[in-house]
Parts: C-alpha cells; sequence; structure tokens
C-alpha cells in the first residue's frame, strides 16, 4: 500500500513539480549572479563607490555577505527556501519575504481584474464573431481585436495617462494609492479604484486580443462538428446551439490558456506596473535586477517560479471538471 | 452532473465579478471633478506666505535617508544639517549647526557650537554629536564622507575643551577644514547612532535637526516630510513635502503636466522645454549643475599610462563638435577641462585645445605610426591602436558622443569600437577597471570640491596612489604641507593644469539642467550651487535663503 501513493497520478504528478522546482530554484539561483555586475554599485552610486579603498570595497562586501563562497549561498539559499527565509534584501535592508508580501497584493489587485474581465470578454465577443462569421460584424471585431493585440502594452498605458490623466483629469497617472491620505474608509476605497483604473484597462486590453482569438478558432472548429448540426436539427434554439453546444466544448483550449496565464498573476505586469509606477512584483522585478539584489531578485524569480507551476497544477487537476473525457478517461486508468 | 452545475456557475462568478470591475470603473467615469490632484493649485507661493503642501517627483529613490543605504544629497540635507552651509562649492560657507570656527594654528581648529538646538525627536544636539559623528565616518563603516576625516584632510583627534567646544587637531596642515570638511559632513545624532549595528541595514526613518523631519517612506513610492517648525534657521515656508517616485522619465512629465506633481527633481528635456513653458502656471529656470560629463582613460594600461599619449588623446577631441550636435548647444563645451569651471576653487586660466596635427605629431614622436597602411596606427612591436569605448546603455546623448568620439579618433589613427552596455554591467566595468575608455558623470562633491581631485588621485578614480606620477606626487606632497589657504589654492591650480595637460578624464561637456515647476503653487525656488533647485534652502524663509542660495 505504501508504493500506492508514489504511484498514483496525483503522486507522480507531485513528484514531477517537485523536481520542476528544484530544478528551477537552482537556475533561479546562478541566473542573477551570471550578469555582469554586482550591488555595491547600485548601493552607493558610482561615484561614491569609485572613492573607497579595495579594504573598504571588502568590509562592506563583507557587511552585506557577499563575500562568501557561491557553495556557501547557494546552500543558504536552498534550505532558506523550504524555511521561508529567503535572506535579507541588499537594496531594502528589509527581509525579502516581507518586501514581497508587502508587494503581492498590488499586483493580484491588477492583474487578478484584468485577467477576469479580458477572459469574459475575449470569450464573449469571440463566439459572437465565429457564430457570425464573415458577416460584416466578425471582420470588425477581427480586424479591432489583431490591431489591439499588436499593440505595445506600454503604449497602451502611455496613451490612456495622455488622454485620461493628462488632458481629461479623471484618473491619476501613477502610484497605487494616494500619498498623505487622510481620507476615510470609503474614500481610500475610490482612491484606490481610480488609481488601478488605467492600469486594469491597459493589462485587459494587452490581454484581451489573445482570448479572443483562440476563442474564435475553437469556436470555429466546434461549429463544424456534427453534433452542433445535429443538435441544430433537432430544433436546439440559437442561444441553447451557441452556449450548451459550441462555446462548452470550444471553451476547452480557452480554459487551459487562462489557468496558466494565471502565472503572470504574481510576476505581474513589469511594464505596466513601470509605466503606471504602480508598486507591483513586477516593478520590483525590475528595481532588483537594476540593483543586482541578488537575494530579491532569487525571491521574486522563487515566486513566479511558484506561480506558474501553480497554475499548472491548477490547469492539470481542473481540467476535468470541464472536460468529462479527461474524467472518464482517469476512471478507465484507475480501475483495476 | 456536477459539471454543468459548476461551470455555470463558473461563467455566472466570472460575470459577477465583471459586472463589478467594470461598475466601479463606470462609477469612476461618472466623477470626473474628484481626480485627487487639484487641477489649478490654489494662488499661493507670495513671500513669506506657508504654502500646506508641495508636490515633488522625484526619478530615483535614495532609501530611507540614512547616509549608508544610498543617498541623494538634497534630500539627506532636507533631515541633517552641517557644521557650515550650503556647501564647499561657495565662496564662503556660513555657520550653520557651528556658531563660529576659529584656526588655532596650522593642525588645529575650534568650534563653537549654537545651542539650543533639537534633534527630531526632542533630545538636545550637542558637541558630544560632532565629535561621535567625526569619529563615526573615520573609524566605522566607509562611506563618502569617510576619507574626509581620514585622508584628506586627516583628523588625527576630536576633543570636547567644553560642553559646546569641539577641537579637531590634524595630522597635517589643513586649513579648508573650515569650508570644505565643515560645509560637507552631514552631523548625526549620537543616541542613535552608537546604538546602530550595521548601518548598511539599518532602514529607520532618520532623526536630523534639519529643516524637514521624514515620517513616512514607502521604498521605490514615496517620501513623506513634515516641516520642523522649530527650526533653528527659521520655520521652513512649506508645511508638508509629498515626494512620489516616478523613475519612467515620460510617466514624472505626465504626472507635472496633469498637475499630480509641482517640480519634477528630474530635469526637463530639450524637448519638452516649450511645451511646459507655454503651458500656464508653469515656469521653466535653468541651472548649472556642478557636474560634467567625462571620457575616463585607463591609465593602469599601456598606452594610456604614457602622459605624452593621453596628451594626444586630449587633443584629439573636438569638445565643441560634440556640445553642438549632441546637445543642440544647450550646455556647455568641456573647454576648460577638469574640474567644473564654476567651482571657485578652479583654476579659471584652464584650457583644452583641439589640434588634431598636434596629436598626430605627439604620436609620430612616441613611435606610434601607420606601419601598414590601414588607416590605423600600431605601436612599435606592430599591435594596432584600437580600444573599446564603453558606455552606458540608458544615456542616448553619450552614445551619440560616443559616435562622434569614434570619427575623431579615426582622424588621428586611432581605432574605436563602441560598446554599449546596461547600467549594472557598466558599474562593474568602472569598479573593476576593466575598460580601455568609458563615458561617465561626476557630480559635484567630485568636480566642485578640492579635497576630492587630491582624494581621487588616490582613491584609483583618476589616479591611484600606488601607482608613481612624480609631477603629481611632488604637488600633492606640498599641498599637503601648505598651511595657508591661498598658498594651497595656487598648488591646486598647478595640479589642474598639470592634470588636463594629460588628463586620465577628458571632459567633454558640462550639462545645463532645467527644471520645470507650478508657478501658482510654488514660486520660490533658489539654486544652490551643486544642489540645483530643489534643496533646503528653496523652503526656508527669505533672510536665510538670501544668505547661502546662488543669486
Amino acid at each position: 500500500m505504501g508504493g500506492s501513493w508514489f504511484s498514483s497520478a496525483f503522486g507522480k504528478k507531485c513528484i514531477q513539480y517537485v523536481l520542476v522546482l528544484a530544478v528551477a530554484l537552482t537556475i533561479n539561483f546562478a541566473l542573477p549572479r551570471l550578469a555582469p555586475g554586482d550591488p555595491l554599485e547600485f548601493f552607493f552610486g558610482e561615484s561614491t563607490i569609485n572613492e573607497l579603498t579595495p579594504q573598504q570595497r571588502q568590509q562592506v562586501e563583507h557587511e552585506l555577505g557577499l563575500d562568501r563562497s557561491l557553495w556557501q549561498q547557494y546552500a543558504d539559499f536552498m534550505t532558506g527556501v523550504f524555511r521561508f527565509d529567503l535572506g535579507s534584501s541588499i537594496k531594502y535592508g528589509k527581509p525579502v519575504t516581507e518586501v514581497l508580501a508587502d508587494r503581492l497584493p498590488w499586483t493580484f489587485l491588477l492583474v487578478a481584474p484584468s485577467l477576469i474581465v479580458s477572459a469574459v470578454i475575449g470569450i464573449a465577443i469571440g463566439a459572437y464573431a465565429a457564430w457570425n462569421r464573415g458577416k460584416r460584424r466578425d471582420l470588425l471585431f477581427l480586424t479591432g481585436m489583431l490591431t489591439i493585440e499588436s499593440i505595445p502594452g506600454f503604449w497602451i498605458g502611455m496613451l490612456l495617462i495622455a488622454v485620461f490623466s493628462v488632458s481629461l483629469g479623471w484618473f491619476p497617472s501613477f502610484g497605487a494609492v494616494p500619498i498623505a491620505f487622510t481620507g476615510g474608509g470609503m474614500e481610500y476605497v475610490l482612491a484606490l479604484l481610480k488609481h488601478m483604473t488605467l492600469p486594469v484597462i491597459t493589462i485587459t486590453l494587452a490581454t484581451i486580443g489573445g482570448n479572443f482569438l483562440l476563442t474564435r478558432s475553437s469556436m470555429l472548429d466546434t461549429l463544424g462538428q456534427d453534433y452542433v448540426l445535429m443538435a441544430e436539427a433537432k430544433g436546439a434554439v440559437k442561444r441553447s446551439l451557441i452556449f450548451n453546444h459550441a462555446l462548452r466544448n470550444a471553451l476547452l483550449p480557452v480554459y487551459t490558456h487562462i489557468t496558466m496565464s494565471l502565472g503572470i498573476l504574481v510576476s505581474g505586469a513589469v511594464v505596466v506596473e513601470t509605466v503606471f509606477s504602480y508598486p507591483g512584483v513586477g516593478r520590483l522585478l525590475y528595481e532588483s535586477v537594476i540593483a543586482r539584489d541578488y537575494p530579491m531578485m532569487q525571491g521574486v524569480f522563487l515566486i513566479i517560479t511558484l506561480g506558474v507551476i501553480a497554475a499548472n497544477l491548477l490547469a492539470d487537476l481542473t481540467y476535468p471538471l470541464f472536460d468529462p473525457r479527461a474524467r472518464q478517461r482517469k476512471q478507465v486508468e484507475e480501475s483495476p | 452532473m456536477y459539471t454543468r452545475k459548476s461551470f455555470g456557475l463558473f461563467l455566472s462568478y466570472l460575470l459577477v465579478l465583471s459586472v463589478f470591475v467594470l461598475g466601479c470603473q463606470s462609477n469612476q467615469n461618472a466623477a470626473p471633478g474628484q481626480a485627487d490632484a487639484p487641477k489649478n493649485g490654489e494662488a499661493a507661493g507670495a513671500a513669506n506666505q506657508t504654502v500646506p503642501e508641495l508636490k515633488i517627483g522625484l526619478p530615483s529613490d535614495a532609501g530611507p535617508l540614512n547616509i549608508y543605504t544610498g543617498n541623494i544629497d538634497y534630500l539627506t540635507e532636507l533631515v541633517f544639517d552641517k557644521l557650515f552651509s550650503p556647501s564647499p562649492y561657495v565662496e564662503k560657507p556660513q555657520p550653520w549647526l557651528a556658531e563660529s570656527a576659529q584656526q588655532l594654528d596650522d593642525v588645529t581648529w575650534v568650534v563653537k557650537i549654537r545651542s539650543g538646538i533639537k534633534w527630531h525627536d526632542g533630545k538636545p544636539f550637542t558637541a558630544e554629536d560632532v565629535k561621535f559623528t567625526y569619529e563615526y565616518y573615520r573609524d566605522g563603516p566607509a562611506n563618502r564622507h569617510t576619507h574626509h576625516v581620514s585622508e584628506v584632510p586627516h583628523i588625527s583627534k576630536i576633543e570636547l575643551d567644553d560642553p559646546s567646544t569641539v577641537r579637531f587637531t590634524c595630522a597635517y596642515a589643513c586649513p579648508t577644514l573650515e569650508r570644505i570638511t565643515f560645509a560637507d559632513l552631514p552631523i548625526l545624532p549620537k543616541h542613535i547612532w552608537e546604538n546602530v549595528q550595521n548601518p548598511r541595514k539599518y532602514t529607520d526613518l532618520p532623526i536630523g535637526t534639519g529643516p524637514y523631519k521624514l515620517v513616512e517612506y514607502k521604498a521605490d513610492q514615496y517620501y513623506k516630510f513634515e516641516a520642523n517648525k522649530d527650526y533653528f534657521m527659521g520655520s521652513p515656508i512649506v508645511d508638508n513635502l509629498v515626494m512620489p517616485v516616478i523613475k519612467d522619465p515620460t510617466a514624472i512629465f505626465n504626472a507635472l503636466r496633469a498637475g499630480e506633481i509641482d517640480i519634477s527633481a528630474r530635469p526637463v528635456p530639450a524637448e519638452l522645454e516649450a511645451s511646459f513653458q507655454n503651458q500656464a502656471n508653469m515656469k521653466v529656470v535653468q541651472t548649472a549643475p556642478l557636474s560634467l560629463i567625462e571620457l575616463k582613460l585607463n591609465y593602469e594600461k599601456a598606452p594610456f599610462n604614457q602622459e605624452a599619449f593621453r596628451n594626444a588623446m586630449s587633443l584629439a577631441v573636438d569638445r565643441q563638435a560634440i556640445t553642438d550636435t549632441v546637445l543642440l548647444g544647450k550646455g556647455r563645451p568641456g573647454l576648460k577641462g577638469y574640474p567644473h569651471p564654476d567651482s571657485p576653487w578652479t583654476n579659471p586660466n584652464l584650457s583644452t585645445p583641439y589640434d588634431v596635427e598636434k596629436a598626430k605629431a605627439v604620436m609620430d614622436e612616441l613611435k606610434l605610426t601607420d606601419q601598414n597602411n590601414d588607416g590605423v596606427r600600431e605601436t612599435a612591436d606592430g599591435k594596432a591602436l584600437a580600444f573599446s569605448l564603453k558606455v552606458p546603455s540608458t544615456e542616448p546623448a553619450w552614445i551619440r558622443a560616443a559616435e562622434m568620439l569614434k570619427e575623431q579618433y579615426a582622424k588621428v589613427g586611432i581605432k574605436i569600437n563602441v560598446e554599449v552596455l546596461d547600467s549594472g554591467t557598466m558599474a562593474t566595468v568602472s569598479q573593476t577597471r576593466d575598460f580601455d575608455l568609458v563615458i561617465g558623470t561626476i557630480g559635484a562633491h567630485g568636480v566642485a570640491d578640492p579635497d576630492q581631485f587630491v582624494m581621487s588621485h588616490r582613491s584609483s578614480y583618476l589616479w591611484n596612489k600606488k601607482i608613481p606620477y612624480p609631477a603629481m606626487d611632488e604637488l600633492t606632497k606640498q599641498w599637503m604641507a601648505e598651511t595657508s589657504v591661498d598658498k594651497r589654492k595656487e598648488i591646486a591650480f598647478k595640479m589642474q593644469e598639470l592634470f588636463n595637460k594629460q588628463p586620465t578624464s577628458i571632459v567633454l561637456y558640462y550639462p545645463e539642467e532645467k527644471f520645470a515647476y507650478n508657478a501658482q503653487k510654488f514660486d520660490q525656488w533658489v539654486e544652490s550651487p551643486g544642489f540645483g533647485v530643489i534643496n533646503k534652502f528653496s523652503l526656508l524663509p527669505d533672510g536665510v535663503k538670501k544668505a547661502v542660495a546662488k543669486e
């Protein structure tokens, strides 16, 4: 019985993920250190660092723990991960976990609504366009979505700022919260929403094209299937035909695509967060790369790795809920 | 079975959420007038009337201003004070935390401390704090102030004559202690810093004596300062300073245009200048920062270790053409060399002539000739004079300057290969000195402080004290022995002349900076040399402001 867990599909998956994690962690450790540059320079600014004597440099390196051997640093990192102690950020002078905990909610706040809105609208329009295939509205949506898809995210952001912040003054152009805010709870929430509106729209627009195109092509495939023709022949009404017969089947690849993209929930949107000076994980990553803040980079990479692995796991585990075939296959495999 | 239900549930969940999100968005669309940034600042800024709040956009973050964890001088000095002010970059700094300073003999100074000053936490400021700070900078973890106590000058003893008098004894003559050192080192509170274990990881908010208290700091997001109403030089004229960190250049000027900030600490690029000048409420002020853009030669490597070759390298650069083309004339060409010509400590007669023929003649004399007729000179053993020039990718103007240098050096038979690198890599390159040529910049502390000029020849920035440089070493010896300020200045002038003849840093140009600000909100900015307009003197009452700021 003891071996059954390891041989079960779930157990195998888990072992697989642990292996992936171990490899990813090693790469996370190695990559920052392979890049040229080191944290000292950033720490002092170029003119100061050039004024330090070699002895003083060594002293600073010792104070920052940069003089330990690579193996020692690697061992510390790997054991630290399991104790959830990722060391101390060089740039921020605080525990890495603390800085991450500070940034993660902001990223969730931006990315989660964007992904949801983008999925819902993308799917709806995709299905609609496929149903009206070849008609003028289909072409209209198709060209529109292709256009949006090909515009880089930062440019959408800059346009939105130029129009809605600078010209109209409706929304703030930077930050997540008003600084030095004195208002009460409800006002604070309102201000928060106001600050997140433009970035959310930006990420939504930047990702909606993919959802639309995938849904449309998958839907076109499904609409050509015999069972849809059969349903139509049976006299199913249009709505039931689209939603119950076609879209449900067409959504399977879209669902996988969306779950996998949940991985970016944590890595955030580096570019959008930079354009809007938003204090999320994406911008944190950018800052720590510039500063060559090894512990912080490791921390952010770790979170991204975990995010991607978790998204994969989620897709793996929930897929059978949506696709009865996967469920039945599993039952067949598992039956003695 | 459960799938249909859960699928429906999933869809309706998505729908509800999206309706919620969209609802929120349209809610905001419906209330456009309530953007939290004031669009037209309430009329303010008349002389000696306090302004409740100013928003200053910062292009970078300097940590919690604790000196050891990053540093931007103009922010640090809002919180901390020095014995003399505003800086070593002016003709005569004024007593600040000090009441007076007196030189007793060639190596001894006594400083009388102003009484009645309090730290932000209410504890009294004392002479003990001064003694502690100078000793901490000298003996504690290294920072940019360390060698201005331990080497140039070298303050060997710091004692208290009485509770308000500090006696400084130098290891060798120190005639400029009052004008330079006292005006450069911010004073730390002993009662806080004696308990700090590792200053590099010390992230508490700073306690200073300065006109502003840092009350809130969010890394990479913002600083919030409150006026120190009891400030000994007069209560500041702005109550609160809010400083969001906006690193993206486009974003910071958008925020300024939208009225979300009142001034940007990032200088306005030439192409945006007109748009701000044309905007109502906005003014653009020009400052002359004490900084320069330099081409650094790696004096540790051949042939840059030869004085005559460095002379030829300098003669071959047409600085005027670079300024005209790259800066469109907005900036001054480096015709006066190193250090900065606006510093009161710089020889006004320096020059860096451009003479292609002479450059060629010098190289011919060095037997660096083109033996294989490929247009590139070779050394006697046949090695081509081909060098790499490294430039950071973040500075487009420098990259263009590098391309021009490539052409200019080609004219005298030197081949330049321009390499554009990310800033992290650039940093390591200059630290490990793994380069032939690099383009960089250096600010006031490096090019307006005469002690730093000497120090830079010892610390490896311009030269390394371990490598003999007989002519310069002789002058340095004289400089260190000299006891009069004026005579020392004369020796420094000779050192600068020598330096510019065979420079290890070829000055390309002295940049100009322009700052755009909302004049309706606040129009009392004054320039402090080396600090631009965003400095504590801008925020102090008129009388104090005039005493220290540049006219």
